[in-house]
């Protein structure tokens, strides 16, 4: 089960010699509740203020008219000439009056995150992008990738070779990721609602994601890979929840260089040994060692203090099919020990004793029927 | 990996997933995309993205079914992962659910699965016959018939 180390994928798609062992950092524990917390809480925060304007509603001198005119006591448009006088006015159940509650700018747009909670939930995101399963869960189209995690070696990357867009796509169709970026290319929509005018005119898919070492690779990458579509870029010192794991659904597709993989010992450590990168940082320990439920079931330490199977080997049936005891000889002799007998001495072929009844004549039919 | 089982898989994967299809009608039932699942059925069972061993029988492109598992030392390498034999539709349809069987169930490969897959296979070879023609309609009567041959 356990896989300790991860091939490295050469730039031509192919298998390469080099291996790796694979990262403390992909043996942390996996944990929905905590990625979906922080995600929510680190969606807020990239939030800007908004708030309708402080007058809107108010612009208008109205004053209510007070009881006794058979109208509502609500403030209403002075003066005369013209249709707006004595409409209702500020109310928020008037045309143009202020919302209800106005919205405000300072309202709390941010949310405080414990650190050590997103620290853990990175770790959890990084883990799970291990899981075939869990990337094919999140809907990327993994069939063509030759194993994840995905690591193209960094030799790849060396002198500036994917700084243009054609050399980066060209890369990642080799490396099996281009069935990916297919489906985000065909994912492309036209986004319902205001937010087309917004800067948000389009909604598509995500891609995998490139994560790799600024001071390896260098970060030419980042703008080659800019404009294709659902592609996204992070240097493995600086990973992003909102990337990890987008939506807050575990399993994001990543596509490492090996210097960024092989960097992510340094970032994370391991549960025992301190980040050189993080202070006061380990990773979080699994509390199950083995999450695999059936074969904690079948263990010898549980089996052995189960209690034994009553009834033994062989158990009454309870669902069994009738059998038809004329059709099957067995049950009816069950059923009708004579049978034995009645069949071996033929007793249902037997003629019958006596021979055929004589005929009663001529006279007697005749007698009979005589008028 | 040590820390991802598919017990595990299974409870972060069965509120949201790229497979599960949730309908309003019909009780809320859930079906499944996965070309790895037997009944359509969003449920652990039937589930093969899910599991370590999933058997999948699609229809094969030139007639015939194609019988997909899943290879379980290649979880990590999702390229390679499936075994896909295929049945054509020269192969008898006992022969092919015997196949099958003989493939999965018979080497203690998802022997629960058994019955589903077979069924499944019968009912693609059963989809893939030619529909019959119907009859036309019988005339009654002789006006009938007068003003059909007129």
């Amino acid at each position: 089960m356990s896989r300790p180390t991860v091939t490295i994928i050469s730039a031509d798609g192919a298998a390469s010699q080099d291996t790796h062992p694979l990262p403390q950092v992909f043996k942390a524990p996996i944990r929905p509740d905590i990625v979906h917390a922080v995600h929510t809480g680190m969606a807020k925060n990239r939030r800007q203020p908004y708030a309708v304007s402080e007058k809107a509603g108010h612009q208008t001198s109205a004053e209510s008219w007070g009881t006794g005119r058979a109208v509502a006591r609500i403030p209403r448009v002075s003066g005369g000439g013209t249709h707006r006088a004595g409409q209702a006015a500020f109310g928020n159940q008037c045309r143009s009056g202020r919302m209800f509650a106005p919205t405000k700018v300072w309202r709390k747009w941010h949310q405080k995150i414990n650190l050590g909670q997103k620290r853990f939930a990175t770790a959890s995101a990084l883990a799970a992008s291990s899981s075939a399963a869990l990337l094919m869960a999140r809907g990327h189209n993994v069939s063509t990738v030759p194993e994840v995690p995905l690591v193209v070696s960094s030799t790849a990357f060396a002198d500036k070779a994917i700084a243009k867009t054609a050399a980066a796509l060209a890369l990642l169709k080799k490396v099996g990721a281009g069935a990916d970026i297919e489906k985000v290319t065909k994912s492309r929509k036209l986004r319902a609602g205001k937010g087309k005018m917004r800067g948000r005119r389009y909604r598509q898919r995500r891609g995998p994601l490139v994560v790799y070492n600024p001071e390896e690779d260098g970060s030419e990458i980042v703008l080659a890979c800019r404009n294709i579509a659902g592609v996204e870029t992070s240097s493995v010192y600086s990973l992003n929840l909102l990337q990890l794991a987008p939506g807050g659904h575990l399993g994001r597709f990543i596509v490492w260089t090996s210097s960024a993989f092989a960097a992510l010992d340094k970032i994370y450590g391991s549960t025992t040994e301190a980040s050189a990168l993080k202070k006061d940082f380990l990773l979080p320990s699994t509390i199950m060692k083995q999450p695999d439920l059936s074969k904690l079931i079948n263990s010898s330490e549980v089996q052995n203090v189960l209690r034994p199977v009553r009834g033994g080997a062989i158990t009454k049936r309870t669902m069994s099919q009738k059998k038809n005891p004329l059709k099957n000889k067995q049950v009816q002799l069950r059923l009708n020990p004579y049978a034995a007998a009645f069949s071996k001495n033929g007793l249902g072929h037997q003629k019958v004793e006596g021979g055929k009844p004589t005929t009663t004549g001529e006279v007697f039919s005749k007698t009979l029927h005589e008028n | 990996m040590s820390n991802i089982s598919s017990d595990l898989i299974w409870e972060v994967t069965r509120g949201h997933s790229a497979s599960l299809v949730k309908t309003k009608t019909a009780g809320g039932q859930q079906f499944s995309r996965d070309p790895l699942n037997l009944k359509n059925q969003y449920r652990r069972k039937y589930e093969g993205m899910v599991s370590d061993k999933a058997i999948g029988v699609l229809p094969a492109e030139n007639g015939g079914v194609k019988l997909l598992t899943k290879k379980t030392n290649k979880s990590h390498a999702p390229a390679s992962a499936l075994q896909i034999s295929t049945f054509g539709p020269a192969k008898s349809t006992r022969k092919t659910y015997s196949a099958i069987v003989n493939s999965t169930t018979k080497r203690s490969y998802r022997p629960d699965l058994r019955a589903s897959a077979v069924a499944r296979a019968s009912a693609i070879r059963k989809s893939q016959k030619p529909v019959k023609e119907e009859k036309p309609a019988k005339l009654r009567g002789a006006k009938a018939r007068a003003a059909a041959s007129a």
